[in-house]
Formats: C-alpha cells, sequence, structure tokens
C-alpha cells in the first residue's frame, strides 16, 4: 500500500530501510488475569415462613454444612469469613478465596432446608473487589 | 481417538496386625474406599469418582491392591487415600494406613513396576532375615526370579505371586 502512494523515489527508500536489521527492543508485558485473591458475595437468607432467625454463629455453621455436603471435609475447611451480617434481614456479606468461590456459591444453590424449615440463598452482588459491593445500581432509588 | 481413560493406582496395605491382610476382600475394600471419599469430598466426589472405580487386583499375601478411577478425577482418590485410618471385616477392626506405590496409565505399566518392586523387596528381605533356613528360601527365590528375568522381559503376574508366597509363607 505505502508502495503504491508516491513515485519511484519513495520505493527505493522503502527497500533500503527494509534491508536495514531492525534495533532490538526489549519490553515487559505485564498481564493481571485477577489481582484480587479474595472475592465477596453478598447474600440474604429467605425462608418460606417468617419468624426464623439465625444468630452469626448459626449462620456460619449453616453456610459450612452446605459445603460439607456438596464438597467435604476438604472444602468445608476453604477459609470462609462472614464480613457483617444482618439478623434482621438475614443478610451477610462473605469473603471467600478464588479458587473456593464456585464450590460456595454452588453449594449455596443446592442448599434446600435448614432445621427442616425449607430455605433459600439470594446471591445479590459478587465482586472479587469489596468497594463494589457498597453501591449498587438494581437498587439505587431516583428521586 | 475417543475413549475413557484411566488412572490406576497400585497400594499397599500396611499394618501392624498381620491378620489385617488376611481378611482383604475387594468389596469390603471398595466400599471403604467409596466411603472414605464421600466423607472427604462430598456428594460431588462421591459421584464424580465412583463412575470409573474398580478394585482391579488384590493381593492378600502381599497387600498390594489395585484401584482404577476415571483420569479427570484420580486426583480426588489419590488425596482421599490417607483419610483410611482403619480395615473392618466381621466386626474386627484392625488400624492400617494404604501407601501409594505407583500411578500409571494402564494396568501393564503398574504391572513393570510391581515386578522390580518386588525384586527389591526381595532383596531387602534377604538383608534383614534372621533364620537360616528363611535365607536359604529366600535365596533361591531371588535366583528363580533373575533366571526369569533372562528368559523373558515380561513375567507373568502368577510367577510373581509364587515367589511372594513363598517369602510370606516363610515369615
Amino acid at each position: 500500500m505505502v508502495r503504491a502512494v508516491g513515485g519511484s523515489g519513495t520505493i527505493q527508500m522503502w527497500s533500503a530501510l527494509e534491508k536495514m536489521p531492525a534495533p532490538a527492543t526489549t519490553y515487559e508485558r505485564i498481564v493481571y488475569k485477577n489481582p484480587s485473591e479474595h472475592h465477596y458475595m453478598k447474600v440474604r437468607l429467605e425462608f418460606q415462613d417468617r419468624g426464623v432467625g439465625l444468630n452469626a454463629a448459626q449462620f456460619k455453621q449453616l453456610l459450612i454444612s452446605a459445603l460439607k455436603d456438596l464438597f467435604g471435609e476438604v472444602d468445608a475447611a476453604l477459609p470462609l469469613d462472614i464480613l457483617t451480617y444482618e439478623e434482621k434481614t438475614l443478610s451477610a456479606i462473605l469473603r471467600i478465596c478464588s479458587s473456593g468461590l464456585v464450590k460456595l456459591w454452588s453449594s449455596l444453590t443446592l442448599l434446600g432446608s435448614y432445621k427442616g424449615k425449607k430455605c433459600a440463598f439470594r446471591v445479590i452482588q459478587v465482586s472479587p473487589f469489596l468497594l463494589a459491593l457498597s453501591g449498587n445500581s438494581r437498587e439505587l432509588v431516583l428521586d | 481417538m475417543v475413549r475413557f481413560k484411566h488412572r490406576y493406582l497400585l497400594c499397599e496395605v500396611v499394618s501392624d496386625d498381620p491378620r489385617c491382610r488376611l481378611s482383604l476382600e475387594d468389596r469390603v475394600l471398595g466400599g471403604l474406599i467409596r466411603d472414605t471419599i464421600a466423607r472427604v469430598h462430598g456428594t460431588f466426589g462421591a459421584a464424580s469418582c465412583s463412575i470409573g472405580f474398580a478394585v482391579r487386583y488384590l493381593n492378600a499375601y502381599t497387600g498390594i491392591v489395585l484401584l482404577r478411577c476415571r483420569k479427570e478425577f484420580y486426583q480426588l482418590v489419590c488425596s482421599a487415600l490417607p483419610f483410611i485410618t482403619y480395615l473392618e471385616n466381621k466386626g474386627h477392626r484392625y488400624p492400617c494406613f494404604l501407601n501409594t506405590l505407583h500411578v500409571g496409565g494402564t494396568i501393564r505399566t503398574c504391572q513393570k513396576f510391581l515386578i522390580r518392586y518386588n525384586r527389591r523387596q526381595l532383596l531387602i528381605l534377604l538383608q534383614n532375615c534372621t533364620d537360616e533356613a528363611e535365607r536359604e528360601a529366600i535365596q533361591k527365590s531371588v535366583t528363580r526370579s533373575c533366571l526369569l528375568e533372562e528368559r523373558s522381559d515380561e513375567e507373568e503376574l502368577s510367577d510373581n505371586g509364587g515367589e511372594e508366597e513363598a517369602a510370606e509363607a516363610m515369615e
């Protein structure tokens, strides 16, 4: 394409440049696939009947028993933390290492009951950054 | 080529109690390993490992067990083996553990490894034996195994079983 533009003089210049050896360039390419080693989940527990309460310890026990049911003792020992827990709305922010996110999410999905009462986990937000959980555009109220 | 690939785990049952090895049965051991995988890896582990799982070979005299599992999930099985601490048979509980000797892709490679391993074990037995009669019997087994090696490169497992039985019977 470049050769078509310009006259015969330009063609000679370009061929001369091509014959010169290219200068050695060194470059470094750093790729961050996932800079965060933890994932944060905002979840809410819903019961079929009302009036069921859990404190923080029982909530954690429920999470660990869900993991143990599906993935066994090895994955029940994953480093899982409950960062915040509200007893009124039964909602919490969980932190799990990134390799265990899929396992935790799938075991929350398959959890059906607590002490004989039917319940379900609703996952509201998942993010590798905690700051992202502070705002949710779905719950934004426009005045 | 589309086929199901397997991994064959060669393990040895090690126990203080001499009655533990004699009470080894393939169905009992298979059930025990499946229960252990269910405990350690949950429903997911139990389901994924039990599809291609089988106890292929069991030698009660030497306690050698050959397990088969699918290639995609052999690590789950491998990691669950150290959690086996006892063997239960007819109401008796024998404490034992499973030592993984070799992981192979086919039965043939495991067989080749087992032959070399047994030869080495015979030599170790020869070193450690105390009785003169034992020493002679083991020396005979060793020379017999060397002769068989010269005659053919591949030995049958039955020949090996004979040597092991002779060695174990002497103990």
